[in-house]
């Protein structure tokens, strides 16, 4: 049993490798982009709702509004990195039910890259909102003294965003596997009931803390603020 | 080491693709759709509060215009009514007038002829009244009552005048003595000496010299008449009758221009004469 799906290799060609973690990876990038094209080439701005555009809908403004609850922001700007964050953390681990499929998420890489690319989002939200230095000096606060940690700051939320995803995912999945061996029938399945609940929890909390660190970082703008709580 | 870093750069790559097709596929046109439902909703609702404005306007006009009939019509029924008051007040004065009119006509036709015949009436009255006292006193005149006349003749004799008595003389002196006595009955003999014994005195003229005729004029109703050529000295009834006729007719006519009506038993009342 392997506990890292980065070490199933399903096709390998030189140093070009395709690993059970991108595989998946893909499949839920497809499942998504189709899925959301299948429902948005026809979307009625009128009159009667087709029940996928309503449930897409309904997904499209929750995340905006909590986006605009957590942030107190206007959402615009974040909604396609924190909902898309959102929505393939969600969509991997619930995908999980599925017998044979490895969620992405249980891996490490999976959550380091997406733990990166908060880690990158944050300072590029910030500076977009309020300029290099004004960023900057967000890192000298309260003192100058206090940069390094500040830095330390930044890098070990970024670890901690990884690894609390990979964790919960990884372990639900070796439960199941454990519960397996020792009780095949029925408990396998409750645990997995709560896979599904902890895998949504997760990508609520992925998403949630990439939008705190996002919003702190731009916090200066005040008055956009004020308009988001409209 | 449970990192891949080949992996990781996979997933970011894969990730950041993953957004890019998001954002392409889902969020774009999902919001869009709610943007532009939501401008419709609004445009409806915006349309919506303009055409209740509106109809609320038109209600309004049609309430004002609906009330303005209303008025309209009761200033007109009122207007007609009034009309109708007058014109029925006109026709009933003019009614009225008419009557009156004819009324008054009629009285003063009835007036007029009411007088015309009371005046007839009093005129005929008053012409019986002298007709009956003349036939009255006719039938009752007779050879006493002419002795009487005689002496009352007699008596206005003597008591002639100075003036009338100088015209007597003058006129028996122009007609030569020559004198007519006429009476209703034949004179007596006596009578007429004592006539000329009492003239002879009152003349100055001896009894034989006067030439006394006596005449009969039934006409005279009891009375004498004494003729000296142009002289007359007379007493008859006749004469009274005459006068009293006269002034009945006279006082008639101011009464019928005075439009009284109890003169007319006065005057019947008044017709006896006074011998």
């Amino acid at each position: 049993m392997t506990i890292n799906p980065d070490e199933i290799i399903l096709f390998e060609w030189g140093w070009f490798k395709i690993n059970s973690t991108i595989a998946f990876t893909w499949l839920v990038i497809f499942l998504l982009t189709f899925g959301s094209w299948l429902v948005t080439r026809r979307l009625s701005s009128a009159g009667k709702l087709s029940r996928w555009q309503n449930l897409l809908e309904v997904l499209v403004n929750g995340i905006k509004v909590q986006i605009r609850e957590v942030s107190r922001q206007e959402p615009g700007p974040y909604l396609p990195f924190v909902g898309t964050l959102f929505i393939f953390i969600a969509t991997a681990n619930v995908l999980a039910i599925v017998p044979g499929y490895v969620p992405p998420t249980g891996s490490l890489s999976t959550t380091a890259a997406l733990a990166i690319c908060v880690f990158i989002a944050v300072p590029v939200f910030g500076i977009a909102s309020q300029g290099v230095l004004s960023y900057l000096k967000q890192y000298l606060q309260p003192t100058f003294f206090m940069l390094p940690f500040n830095l330390i700051g930044e890098l070990s939320r970024t670890l901690a965003l990884a690894v609390r995803l990979y964790g919960n995912m990884m372990s639900g999945t070796i439960i199941v596997a454990i519960l397996l061996t020792i009780t095949p029938l029925v408990f396998p399945v409750i645990m997995q009931a709560l896979g599904l609940l902890t895998g949504l929890i997760q990508a609520y909390i992925f998403a949630i803390l990439a939008m705190v660190y996002i919003a702190s970082a731009s916090r200066a703008h005040e008055e956009i603020a004020k308009k988001g709580e409209e | 080491m449970i990192i891949d870093w080949y992996t990781v750069i996979f997933q970011i790559i894969n990730f950041m693709i993953l957004v890019f097709l998001l954002r392409r596929f889902l969020y774009g046109p999902v919001i869009r759709a709610m943007d532009e439902r939501e401008q419709k909703i609004v445009q409806r609702e915006e349309d919506a509060a303009e055409k209740k404005d509106e109809a609320e306007q038109e209600a309004r006009s049609y309430r004002r215009k609906t009330e303005e009939l209303a008025e309209r019509e009761k200033e007109m029924f009122e207007k007609a009514r009034a009309e109708a008051e007058k014109e029925k007040r006109e026709l009933l004065d003019q009614a009225r007038e008419e009557v009156d009119e004819s009324r008054r006509r009629w009285k003063d036709s009835f007036e007029r002829e009411k007088k015309t015949f009371i005046a007839e009436l009093r005129r005929r009255i008053g012409r019986q009244a002298l007709v009956v006292a003349r036939r009255c006193l006719q039938d009752l005149a007779d050879a006493r009552l002419e002795e009487l006349t005689w002496n009352l003749f007699l008596k206005k004799l003597a008591n002639l005048p100075d003036q009338e008595l100088a015209e007597l003389k003058k006129a028996l002196q122009a007609e030569g003595n020559n004198i007519t006595i006429r009476s209703a009955f034949q004179a007596g003999s006596g009578q007429v000496e004592e006539l000329k014994k009492n003239l002879g005195e009152l003349v100055s003229v001896p009894q034989g010299e006067l030439n006394l005729q006596t005449a009969t004029d039934p006409g005279l109703i009891c009375g004498l008449e004494l003729d000296a050529g142009g002289y007359r000295v007379a007493w008859n009834i006749d004469s009274y009758l005459e006068d009293l006729e006269e002034q009945v007719l006279q006082e008639l006519e101011q009464d019928i221009s005075g439009g009284e009506e109890s003169q007319a038993e006065e005057v019947s009342g008044d017709g006896q004469p006074e011998a």
